[in-house]
């Protein structure tokens, strides 16, 4: 039978659609509750709907990868794991959101719940196209709508201003990466990445080499900006704090999760045939190891001198941004035993960056200011809380008896079984580096006098929160097996082949 | 032939140099704006050029144009409504006098 382009079951797209149904119907929602009524509602109906798309995530697990939409959709076992991180960490900001409070967002509150749930539609987007139009598109949705997030509380002129340097350096990033997706798109003829891919292979050698280096080059530069690797690094700071803290906790795990997404699709499938090619190692291989290096160096080393709170978070993802992309780097003739570490890092990276931020949250709203000084004696006024912060942070520094430790563990190990000894040496230097700006924070909760003796207020849900962060964390800590077994046994090679269309049986 | 692309090509690098430079020097936030939008015009007019002039000409490099020029303006829609609310705050639209963040 011959396909035609919405010739495809409902049921293959159903999380893309529960989430662009949810959303649909709470901007209306939104517009016909009255004003002095609570939006928290809209904020639950929300969560239900990522809750929701997150089952169908979950059943759509094990069937062939298959393509709809004339080929420009597909899912994967690489897509599906994706999703499944980005809803995952969305249901964690929903909750965080929830138990944060509406003063910040002030009649805004609806508009704040649906933006959400549209970014989080976007990078699911991206991490299921394979064609260069809907990756783009998916890209701005998330883009566009993270912008509107970070500077919602648009009282608060930090707020403002990082949605202000928010939106000029995601701009421009997007126009590098338009730029270099229309040199792919001229060399191809085809906006389909397997079709690129195809072409590629076969204008290699030539002057058609140099295009496709210089397209590659282009949207690496965008991809730096998304991801915040070291040389455009500049807005993340200054982003994570002037937005609030969830959105922040957005930004680090969701939108850095697609965008790492998205490289790892475009190089994998588009630009396979430089992979064949001994260019790889000598031209794309080195530029990632290097960005890689200059992040975890410049993002640790700067850490160390902040005492902001969430700047020190800033520059901490920027570091642990460069460790994600350490096995992607080092990939050589063996790719797939990419994707456990990284995706394995990845798992345990949303766990314990949510749960830091949201102790950070409550500590810092109590005391009034973000500074890290905020944290002084938290372990006589609330043991509980700086006990699961000292957990996080002992994560993210990546000692033993946490996810983090684990995930460094195996991302080192994949870097030594590909021969990069010196890249190795970074990671476990900077990683010491690190441990000088984490255990500050432990210093502060344990050592220093407390600046009052009340608790901190944390109210129900956000001890759910800071419960789930904690369960993730030592859980991956004490049994990493599972997640790795379960990651280990899906079908990665599917990536790099072109799936059959339509619904599986 | 390839004269005709080479040159659509050059004036699309040129327009992308230009609103490069121009976000990164200009103190007018407006003209920083505008900037952006010379960039992704740029690369609109690589993608037409290739689509008629190209190795492979088709129509989907026009039909990529349409959907950026949509989101184009979708972002520098967002991105006045940024400015006016930074405006409102600070009561200027000098670029380089967003700077209370620093570290």
């Amino acid at each position: 039978m011959e396909q035609i382009l919405l010739d495809f079951d409902l049921r293959v797209m159903a999380p893309e659609l529960v989430i662009v149904s949810a959303a649909a119907l709470l901007s209306i929602i939104d517009l016909l509750l009255k004003e002095s009524r609570s939006r928290k509602v809209i904020g639950w109906f929300g969560l239900a709907a990522v809750v929701l798309a997150g089952v169908f995530v979950a059943m759509a697990f094990g069937h062939e990868p298959y393509q709809i939409l004339a080929d420009t959709y597909r899912i994967d076992s690489f897509s599906l794991m994706f999703k499944a991180i980005l809803l995952a960490g969305t249901a964690g900001v929903f909750l965080f959101s929830l138990a944060s409070g509406k003063e910040e967002w002030k009649s805004r509150e609806g508009e704040y719940y649906y933006l959400l749930l549209t970014a989080l539609l976007g990078a699911m987007v991206m991490v299921s196209s394979a064609d260069l139009i809907t990756l783009f598109v998916g890209l701005e949705l998330l883009s566009l709508s993270s912008y509107i997030l970070v500077g919602i509380r648009k009282e608060r002129g930090e707020a403002n201003e990082a949605a202000w340097k928010y939106v000029v350096l995601g701009g421009v990033s997007s126009a590098f990466i338009l730029y270099g997706m229309s040199f792919a798109y001229g060399l191809a003829g085809s906006t389909n990445l397997f079709e690129i891919s195809r072409r590629f292979a076969e204008g290699m050698g030539g002057s058609g080499h140099l295009f496709i280096y210089l397209s590659l080059f282009l949207m690496m530069v965008g991809f730096g900006f998304k991801v915040a690797f070291v040389p455009f690094h500049m807005w993340a700071p200054d982003v994570y704090q002037g937005a609030s803290t969830p959105i922040a906790a957005f930004l680090a795990i969701v939108s850095k999760t697609a965008a790492f997404a998205f490289i790892i699709r475009v190089l994998l499938v588009a630009y396979s045939p430089l992979m064949s090619d001994a260019s790889w190692m000598e031209v794309v291989s080195w530029m990632l190891m290097i960005v890689a290096a200059l992040s975890m160096i410049l993002g640790n080393t700067i850490a160390l001198r902040q005492t902001n709170a969430k700047r020190l978070m800033a520059y901490s993802s920027i570091a642990q941004a460069g460790y994600l992309v350490v096995p992607f780097a080092t990939i050589g003739l063996v790719p797939f035993d990419l994707f456990p570490s990284m995706l394995f890092y990845l798992v345990a990276y949303l766990f314990m960056t949510f749960g830091a931020f949201v102790v950070i949250e409550f500590v810092t709203k109590d005391r009034g200011h973000g500074g890290i000084s905020a944290f002084a004696g938290l372990s006589r006024r609330s043991p509980w809380l700086a006990a699961a912060m000292t957990l996080f942070l002992i994560s993210l520094a990546g000692l033993p008896l946490t996810a983090g430790f684990f995930g460094k563990f195996y991302l080192i190990t994949s870097t030594l079984f590909n021969n990069q000894e010196w890249l190795a040496a970074v990671m476990i230097l900077t990683t010491i580096v690190s441990y000088y700006y984490y255990f500050g924070i432990v210093r502060q909760m344990y050592f220093l006098p407390p600046y009052s003796d009340q608790k901190v207020p944390v109210p129900w849900l956000a001890t759910i929160a800071i419960l789930l962060g904690v369960g993730g964390t030592i859980g991956l800590g004490l049994f990493p097996e599972p997640l790795l077994t379960f990651i280990g046994e899906l079908d990665w090679t599917s990536v790099l082949s072109i799936a059959s269309s339509g619904a599986p049986q | 032939m390839t004269l005709t692309l080479t040159s659509y090509l050059a004036l699309a690098a040129i327009l992308f140099v230009i609103g490069l430079y121009g976000v990164l020097t200009k103190r007018n936030a407006v003209l920083v704006l505008f900037s952006i939008e010379l960039m992704l015009n740029a690369a609109n007019i690589n993608l037409v050029a290739f689509s008629k002039y190209g190795l492979f000409p088709g129509v989907t490099g026009q039909v990529f144009t349409l959907f950026t020029i949509t989101v184009a303006a979708a972002e520098a829609a967002v991105g006045i409504a940024i400015l006016i609310a930074l405006y409102r705050n600070r009561e200027t639209a000098e670029a380089d006098r967003y700077n209370s963040m620093k570290g």
